[in-house]
């Protein structure tokens, strides 16, 4: 999709999208959580911020992946570490890019929320963790990729399910 | 000739992917890397790791000017920096950062910002983020302190609270650069915290 159509869409949606849920605060832990909730087959997680652009960058491509492969049970957990102070814009992006399900804000200090959520993981953003359909990471990648890459991975993921 | 092709193309690939999973951060007790690469200061001086590395210890810290994580740890930073050069240590920050992709992070700006927080170690480019590469650098800012024997003795984090330095716990950077002056073994050697990742020059 080109940047100019991805603009078109996001401002599409913030007029007719209604307005995306708060981003509930969460440590480590509640997002892990999430990510081993029965009724997935894959999970994404994905931590961003409003002020990252990368991560604003690579937002519809998520999305779109996310719309895409929900129905062969894939779930998107967006886990923002925008600062407090950050008020509305968090939501406000969200609303934009038309998200419509519930997202995480991290609390706690920084370092342990990464240490948590995986030791592997160096801090930088954004970072996007796959998992399988019983929680085990299958792969991690720290900045952004691109439509086509992350299908291609999530769909590998989604695939070890069907391994006998 | 194409059985030759056929041959080497394999081993080329996996060559590239071995230098690819070989990524990471460079351990403790590893020496400088890329030491003789000359850098353009914000002085317009050319210099390398080399010149700056004292028999005291170097800091060597991935910065750049536009990130929020950056900014909130920047005047300790230029603190921790000032205070340590003074001592002896031999310090600098580099800018690994394409400002094609964060038009912030030009060498203009960081001219500006060392003269706003009155930074007196230089602060230079990584023209082709080879250094942030070497280092297995991932994020700004990223601290690397090398001791006397220019061995790598701590890695991470400037401190525990970026957000909050009155609340910052444990000063991880400020221990280890006591410790490396006192010749005495630094207690914490890894951390980490939440960065930006460095925007690497293709």
């Amino acid at each position: 999709m080109s940047t100019l159509a991805a603009l078109v869409l996001a401002a599409a949606a913030a007029v007719t999208a209604p307005k995306a849920p708060a981003p509930t605060p969460a440590a480590a832990a509640g997002v892990l959580d999430e990510v081993k909730r029965p009724g997935a087959s894959a999970v994404l997680v994905n931590v961003w911020a409003t002020w990252c652009s990368p991560c604003r960058e690579e937002f519809p491509d998520l999305l779109h992946v996310a719309r895409e492969l929900a129905p062969k049970g894939l779930r998107l957990v967006l886990v923002s570490v925008d600062f407090p102070d950050a008020g509305s814009e968090t939501q406000d992006f969200l609303t934009s890019q038309g998200v419509d399900f519930p997202t995480f804000l991290r609390t706690g200090k920084d370092e342990a929320f990464v240490d948590e959520l995986e030791p592997q993981w160096s801090g930088a953003i954004p970072v996007t963790l796959l998992y399988d359909a019983n929680g085990k990471l299958v792969r991690f990648w720290e900045g952004k990729a691109s439509y086509p890459v992350i299908k291609k991975r999530a769909l590998a993921a989604l695939a070890i399910k069907e391994r006998p | 000739m194409i059985r030759t092709l056929r041959a080497t193309i394999p081993v080329i690939l996996s060559l590239v992917a071995t230098a690819s999973l070989a990524g990471g951060p460079l351990p403790i007790g590893a020496g400088m890397p890329m030491a003789d690469v000359k850098m353009k200061g914000v002085d317009g001086k050319e210099l390398a790791l080399a010149d700056v590395k004292t028999a005291q210890g170097t800091l060597v810290v991935f910065t750049c000017n536009h990130c929020p994580f950056a900014k909130m740890w920047e005047t300790r930073i230029v603190e921790l920096g000032n205070a340590y050069a003074a001592k002896g240590v031999g310090v600098i920050a580099i800018n690994a950062n394409d400002p094609k992709v964060a038009a912030e992070d030009s060498y203009e700006v960081m001219q500006q910002r060392a003269k706003d927080r009155g930074m007196q170690f230089p602060y230079v480019v990584d023209a082709t983020s080879g250094l942030a590469r070497a280092f297995g650098a991932t994020k700004t800012p990223e601290a690397f302190l090398f001791d006397k024997d220019g061995k790598l003795v701590y890695h991470g984090a400037v401190d525990d609270n970026g957000q909050e330095p009155a609340k910052v716990e444990n000063a991880y950077l400020k221990n280890a650069l006591e410790a490396v002056v006192a010749g005495k073994d630094v207690a914490v050697k890894e951390t980490k915290s939440i960065g930006c990742g460095i925007k690497f020059r293709s």
